[in-house]
């Protein structure tokens, strides 16, 4: 194997906690409830499911490749060219949805904060920093996460709490207004995020104790779904109707905090779950991209790609869009497909298929 | 592959690096200091010329901040205060929108206007009569205004209140701020004011400024703004205003109001007057449609202290005490009612029963949502109160002023 670490079950599913909620935990509650309305608080649990069934792909796969992550199942599965194109595709997709993810942490920061620093310098420093905690493979990963998501759950907590006497429960009303409809629709977008926990194809065979997997995959989509659902309430009770017309609805409200008039000014905080979250992303990402390059290679190791790789993700993530507004309507619109097309719907071909080839071989064999 | 990083050469180039990065690491050469920004405390945005957008700034002036604000500076120390000690300018410029004036007004300072800290935004006359919707746009999209800063509506411009210099507070804005924060009027802060204007009521209020005239043997400038009322918005423009009392009608719909809002009754059978305080007061607005008829009923539960009694009623006697409850009761119901009507006058949902309406029955509301204005004028609003008097003060029976015989013992 190329990466000799091992990690847990819980650290697997503390990588994958922040994977999912950094981007979703900002734009979440402004992208649902433009659809959603007051329903949105609902969407993310109609979402969840699509995070369930990335979890049980990985894992359906796992167990018939416990080895090995999707570039060789495929390989496996399909045959070897269409195996390796289809490894291609993962590929270039992450390196795709990487930048995406790169870029939309450029955007935030400099429209937010540092204003005047120039995108390629913000989205050069972070895949720098990812680049180190990459290079020191997948235990530094997981240690990483274990020591800042509950850093983050908690600030995140905070925020919320410090909230509390601005929030007017009566926005929530009227429930289901039009109908379940909405709320499903609301919830088209991060059933696209919540796909991504697909990337447990390529954690899985790294896990030592890889029973534990499911259980702890689920309970980290479960968490993601349930922080979703408390911070889209707390928006909601916090902005009513306009939380659709705001672009980062959790920043502004935090920035609303105001207690006994000198506890103020704590976007700051929002700042630093943001930034935080997104590193363990973006490593995440950036480790999945070196190390399925390097499977896909036949390499003996996947270091060398990751300097390499940096720069192309770094030109990705300038890439990515044209402008702010094209950035937050593809997200809205397109991307949640493209995400959940090459991670639910590939990877269930490819497992039904397999499920096939298997029941066939055994009634040839008996 | 591994020499690559590991190597001799490689520990070199990383030493440079580090030498280097130590270098931009503290900072300096993109740094923007204290005394580098001009912190704009309040704006006023009006109209100039019929059509152009006139942002004014009142900027603190740090260097007189301290010396000039001891005790009594303005009045008893030999009325120095104000001629050197101005502690805020006021500078204004013009532009097609806000965004444009800003950028003119920034060419009349030497330092960055910084927006962090704008905690008041007051809106002239003129400028409310034509629509704020797309002042609220931007105040709402620039990054640095904060959706806490409270909103007013002034009478004639609103440049004016930003140049007095209150002889109590730092600046007319803190003034404002202050009173906005006690809550007399409605108090309505940017995020507030963009939820009515976005709401399905289309009508908003905000608290409305009028200039205090000075002091008899103060200087002119040394007044304050203050706030009487409110300003009433019809989708997003100014059609009408509300008085104190008037307003205090439309806090308690809103469920608003206040403790320490006193009010005052003249009992019946005697001469005059009778004070409440309020201790607490809530209020539950239920929507209903019977047939076909849209009513809402208010029910208000209050909780009042008596503080002065200007009559000779025995107000410890359970009986004076019941009939003070139902006058006050009958008090409150009248005002709320004024309010309403002057609302129903105006055409403007202020009370935002609308979204009460929405909440309840969202079916109906859906087909009227377009034209509410024409079911709001129609719709049948009844007043309950309910009044509890909760204790005397300091003094029993009818006080320490009156001999105890002179008392009406009913």
């Amino acid at each position: 194997m190329i990466e000799k670490g091992k990690i847990s079950a819980l650290q697997m599913a503390m990588l994958t906690n922040p994977t999912i909620l950094a981007t979703a935990i900002l734009s979440a509650p402004a992208i649902t409830a433009k659809l959603a309305e007051h329903d949105m608080w609902l969407s993310p649990v109609w979402a969840s499911l699509a995070g369930i069934a990335a979890v049980y792909l990985a894992w359906g796969l796992n167990k018939l490749y416990p080895a090995e992550s999707i570039i060789d199942i495929s390989v496996r599965i399909a045959g070897r060219a269409a195996g390796k194109l289809l490894g291609f595709v993962y590929l270039f997709f992450y390196l795709h949805v990487n930048g995406i993810i790169v870029r939309e942490y450029g955007e935030f920061v400099v429209g937010s904060f540092l204003t005047k620093t120039p995108l390629g310098i913000v989205i050069a420093s972070i895949v720098a920093v990812s680049a180190f905690a990459v290079y020191g493979g997948v235990e530094v990963l997981g240690r990483c996460a274990q020591i800042m998501v509950p850093v983050v759950v908690l600030l995140f907590i905070v925020i919320i709490i410090l909230l509390f006497p601005d929030l007017n429960p009566e926005n929530m009303l009227p429930f289901m207004e039009k109908g379940i409809k909405s709320s499903f629709m609301g919830a088209l977008v991060p059933q696209g995020w919540f796909s991504e926990y697909f990337v447990m194809t390529f954690l899985l065979p790294l896990v030592a104790d890889r029973a534990k997997a499911p259980k702890w995959g689920v309970i980290s989509a479960m968490s993601v779904m349930f922080i979703l659902v408390i911070g889209n309430i707390t928006t909601l009770m916090l902005f009513g109707d306009i939380t659709g017309t705001l672009t980062y609805p959790v920043l502004i409200a935090a920035r609303y905090i105001s207690l006994a008039d000198f506890f103020e000014h704590v976007e700051s905080i929002v700042m630093a779950i943001w930034v935080t979250g997104m590193f363990i992303k973006i490593s995440v990402f950036y480790y999945i991209l070196a190390l399925g390059t390097a499977q896909w290679l036949k390499l003996s190791d996947f270091r060398p790609l990751v300097l390499p790789l940096g720069l192309c993700l770094a030109s990705f993530g300038v890439w990515a869009a044209p402008n702010s507004e094209k950035l937050l309507h593809d997200l809205g619109t397109t991307i949640p497909f493209y995400l959940s097309a090459v991670q639910v719907v590939i990877p269930l071909l490819l497992l039904l298929i397999a499920l096939l080839k298997q029941k066939l071989r055994r009634q040839n064999g008996g | 592959m591994k020499g690559l990083l590991a190597g001799q050469g490689f520990r070199y180039v990383l030493l440079c690096f580090v030498a280097a990065a130590s270098l931009p690491l503290a900072g300096c050469w993109n740094r923007t200091e204290v005394n580098d920004l001009a912190l704009v405390t309040g704006a006023a945005i009006d109209l100039a010329e019929g059509k152009m957008i006139e942002l004014s700034v009142q900027v603190f002036i740090p260097r007189t901040g301290g010396g000039q604000q001891a005790m009594g500076g303005g009045g008893g120390g030999g009325g120095g205060g104000a001629g050197g000690g101005a502690q805020t300018l006021v500078r204004s410029g013009r532009g097609a929108t806000i965004a444009e004036a800003m950028s003119k007004l920034q060419e009349k300072f030497p330092r960055k206007l910084f927006w962090g800290h704008t905690d008041v935004f007051i809106i002239g006359e003129s400028l409310a009569k034509q629509g704020i919707r797309d002042q609220v746009d931007f105040l709402m999209r620039f990054p640095q205004t904060r959706e806490r800063a409270a909103m007013f509506v002034s009478e004639g411009e609103a440049k004016k209140t930003l140049g007095f210099h209150p002889p109590l507070e730092r600046s007319s804005a803190e003034v404002l701020r202050e009173m906005s924060k006690s809550r007399l009027s409605m108090d309505v802060d940017l995020k507030k004011l963009a939820q009515m204007l976005s709401g399905g009521a289309g009508a908003a209020a905000l608290p409305w400024v009028e200039m205090l005239p000075p002091e008899k043997g103060q200087m002119t400038k040394q007044s304050i703004p203050y706030v009487y009322g409110v300003g009433v918005f019809k989708k997003d423009r100014l059609v009408g205003q509300l008085d104190d009392i008037m307003t205090r009608g439309v806090l308690w719909v809103r469920d608003e109001i206040v403790k320490e809002t006193v009010i005052t009754i003249t009992p019946q059978g005697t001469e005059g007057y009778v004070s409440f305080n309020l201790e607490s007061s809530t209020t539950n607005v239920v929507p209903e449609i019977r047939d076909n008829k849209w009513s809402v009923t208010i029910n208000i539960e209050t909780n009042e202290n008596l503080i002065q009694n200007a009559t000779r009623l025995d107000v410890m006697s359970m009986k004076v005490n019941d009939s003070l409850e139902r006058q006050l009761e009958e008090e409150i119901r009248h005002r709320v009612e004024e309010a309403c009507s002057h609302a129903k006058e105006m055409g403007t949902d202020i009370f935002d029963f609308a979204d009460d309406f929405h909440r309840k029955y969202p079916k109906q509301w859906n087909s009227v949502k377009a034209h509410w204005e024409d079911k709001f004028a129609s719709l049948e609003i009844n007043v309950a109160t309910r009044v509890k008097i909760r204790r005397p003060g300091s003094t029993t029976s009818t006080g320490a002023n009156r001999p105890q015989d002179e008392v009406e013992k009913p």
